[in-house]
């Protein structure tokens, strides 16, 4: 439900206000690097540049790397020690279309069989703002991947740009307490809603690259033995970890113990299944070969999380395109996937 | 020069002279080309060369069996000698194609002085000495030295000295050393403990992707020390200390091969300036051996290669 708006000169009060309740992150280059930062208490200049992060706000939730416990032997075994639990709570502020859908696509996994604490302690308490796109990038391809530029239902509240002003669309009832609550926001006009319908299918039409994802999950199944087209589409790629690390539905993790004679800390850390160490064994490592892990990443995509989740765990936010030192591009590998299902595509 | 190169790479499938071709097709982005590595002859007609073929090739060699017809800029074949030199490759195995480079547009750069992502230009091309980028229909003029890499700006070997092919001019060396070197020096006037800090800044937003080591020929190792388990050297997590020991052995690892290629901080994602410390390495062992990487392929590797003259007190 859409009713109230909001200055975009008046964006610095609002979260001024949303900061006494939530620790406030949103888009910032202050690192170096265009991330998901605490807010600074003033700095709005992200409406001008932001399109897109480089780093993906998973990292709010399951961050580069995070202590687990310290553990410590005593004389009577050892004792644990838990990391101080995340009490906080986030709002994220700005977040785009894709990357939404991505977390809720990563929770999927973190509230399994097993619900991951490290990840829900943070999650559960967090609120998204989602802002929609004006000027999405070359690289960006959402609308072949069932989300639409500037919509979201996977956020709490959506912001979307009608120029000098957003209009705020309370998508989930956490969402609509919160603008109860806010105080200096304008109510919507009459033209509001027609100008934010435009501005969502300008945005929508400037998505230029497509994808037709139609019965890949059983494309994939059925070439998952066809060494010689997978060995093809590894042949350039480098076995970074870019594509994996900086991906909004990439979740895998290491754990690792560093040790201090008699104590020590668990961490754990990104880590990617294009890294031949990542299925290294004590006996072997099924993936030695650089074309075994570039069909796990594709597979485990389009193909592995469909068959458990029902849902392609790719968002087309195409950071995977362009952060890619050899342009590796996943639109163009889907597309050449050999079609052996005897199914019309 | 692009059919030229067509001509030669299919001639060299054809007459099987060579298993593999490794060059560059048109990439899937707007100022991209991406590495192409076939054994079809038909693939061929798709190579490129533009002042976006920003890949060191010779990354690609020591992984590939048989022999190999390869595209190669002046740093590429730089790459190349020196992986002659560490007896990684044999000369014979390889038919070089010579590029002779005028230098790659730092699309970065061209980002800051227009204040655009480059996905919003319409066009970036090279005529002569400038660089035209077309915005919304209107042209704006830059001359190279703003716009080209920084390695390119100090590239001592724009066309190979050791090549099979060469296609077109042999191309003078670039000399802008000083707008090249603007980076580092100005790091080189700082203290050591604002130094000590700028590094720790920097390297606070590595995510340890790797990427770094793994565009860069020089890095050969089957298996990088930070893989190491047992003992395990650095941990694998991106704490900035960490991330500081996997670069300064890095660096260490690739002394005397390091070919200033300008790759490693082309492929960061987070931005962090890893040619600030590669270049400088690059220097050191010039000012200490005179020495540099990949010209000379009779010449021995660095750390292989011992002058009585070198020896400090403490060896003596």
């Amino acid at each position: 439900m859409v009713n109230k708006k909001v200055s975009k000169k008046d964006i610095a009060k609002l979260l001024e206000q949303w900061g006494q309740q939530f620790i406030v992150f949103a888009p910032s280059r202050e690192s170096g690097v265009a991330a998901f930062a605490e807010w600074d208490g003033k700095d709005t200049g992200f409406l001008d540049w932001y399109r897109n992060t480089v780093v993906p706000p998973k990292a709010s939730f399951l961050p580069p790397m995070e202590e687990m416990f310290h553990f410590q032997k005593g004389e009577e075994g050892y004792s644990i020690e838990p990391s101080a639990g995340e009490e906080n709570k986030r709002l994220l502020f700005g977040v785009r279309p894709c990357d939404a859908r991505a977390m809720a696509i990563v929770d999927m996994t973190f509230k399994d069989a097993y619900e991951d604490p490290y990840y829900l302690s943070k999650r559960k308490n967090a609120l998204l703002v989602g802002m929609g796109c004006t000027n999405p990038c070359e690289s960006c391809f959402c609308t072949s991947m069932g989300v639409s530029p500037a919509e979201s239902a996977d956020v709490d509240l959506m912001f979307t740009d009608i120029g000098d002003e957003f209009l705020i669309e309370e998508v989930t009832d956490r969402g609509k307490e919160l603008i109860a609550k806010t105080k200096g926001l304008k109510e919507m006009n009459k033209g509001d809603e027609a100008k934010a319908k435009q501005s969502k299918k300008t945005a929508y039409d400037r998505v230029t690259r497509k994808l037709d994802t139609e019965g890949i999950k059983d494309r994939l199944l059925a070439s998952f033995d066809d060494q010689e087209y997978w060995e093809k589409v590894a042949a350039k790629c480098i076995s970074c970890g870019i594509c994996t690390l900086l991906c909004p539905t990439c979740y895998c993790f290491d754990i690792n113990d560093e040790l201090v004679k008699q104590e020590g800390t668990r961490f754990r850390s990104w880590d990617s299944c294009g890294f031949p160490l990542y299925s290294k064994m004590p006996m072997e490592n099924p993936r030695q070969e650089k074309w075994r892990r570039v069909r796990q990443k594709v597979c485990h995509k389009y193909e592995f999380y469909p068959m458990t989740f029902n849902v392609i765990a790719c968002t087309g936010c195409g950071r995977c395109i362009r952060l890619c030192p050899v342009n590796w591009d996943i639109t163009r590998v889907i597309e050449s996937v050999p079609n052996k299902t005897g199914v019309k595509k | 020069m692009e059919q030229k190169l067509r001509q030669e790479a299919k001639a060299l499938l054809e007459q099987n002279k060579v298993d593999w071709i490794i060059g560059f097709e048109p990439g899937s982005l707007k100022f991209a080309a991406t590495p192409l590595i076939t054994k079809d002859k038909n693939d061929t007609e798709r190579l490129i060369i533009n002042p976006f073929i920003f890949n060191n090739l010779a990354d690609f060699l020591t992984s590939l069996e048989g022999r190999v017809g390869i595209v190669a800029k002046g740093c590429d074949s730089r790459s190349i000698i020196s992986l002659i030199q560490d007896n990684k490759l044999a000369r014979e195995d390889l038919v070089i194609i010579a590029v002779p480079c005028p230098g790659l547009i730092d699309l970065a750069k061209i980002e800051q002085l227009v204040g655009k992502d480059r996905d919003e230009l319409d066009d970036i091309t090279r005529e002569g000495d400038k660089v035209i980028v077309k915005i919304e229909g209107k042209k704006k003029e830059f001359s190279t030295i703003q716009t080209l890499f920084d390695h390119c700006l100090a590239c001592e070997l724009p066309t190979p000295q050791e090549y099979d092919i060469l296609l077109g001019e042999v191309r003078p060396p670039a000399l802008e050393l000083e707008v090249s070197g603007r980076n580092i020096n100005k790091l080189k006037e700082t203290s050591p403990a604002e130094r000590w800090k700028f590094w720790e800044s920097e390297l606070s937003r590595c995510i340890r992707c790797y990427a770094c080591r793994n565009v860069c020929p020089a890095c050969f190792c089957q298996r990088c020390f930070v893989e190491e388990t047992e003992p395990q050297w650095v941990m694998p997590m991106p704490r900035w200390q960490d991330n500081l020991i996997f670069q300064i052995v890095r660096n260490i690892h690739v002394a005397g091969r390091c070919t200033d290629c300008g790759e490693c901080e082309r492929a960061c994602p987070v931005n962090i300036p890893l040619r600030s410390l590669t270049r400088e390495m690059y220097n050191m062992v010039d000012e200490l051996f005179q020495f540099k990487s990949g010209m000379d392929k009779e010449a021995l590797p660095l750390m292989a290669h011992y002058e009585q003259e070198e020896a400090e007190d403490l060896f003596r």
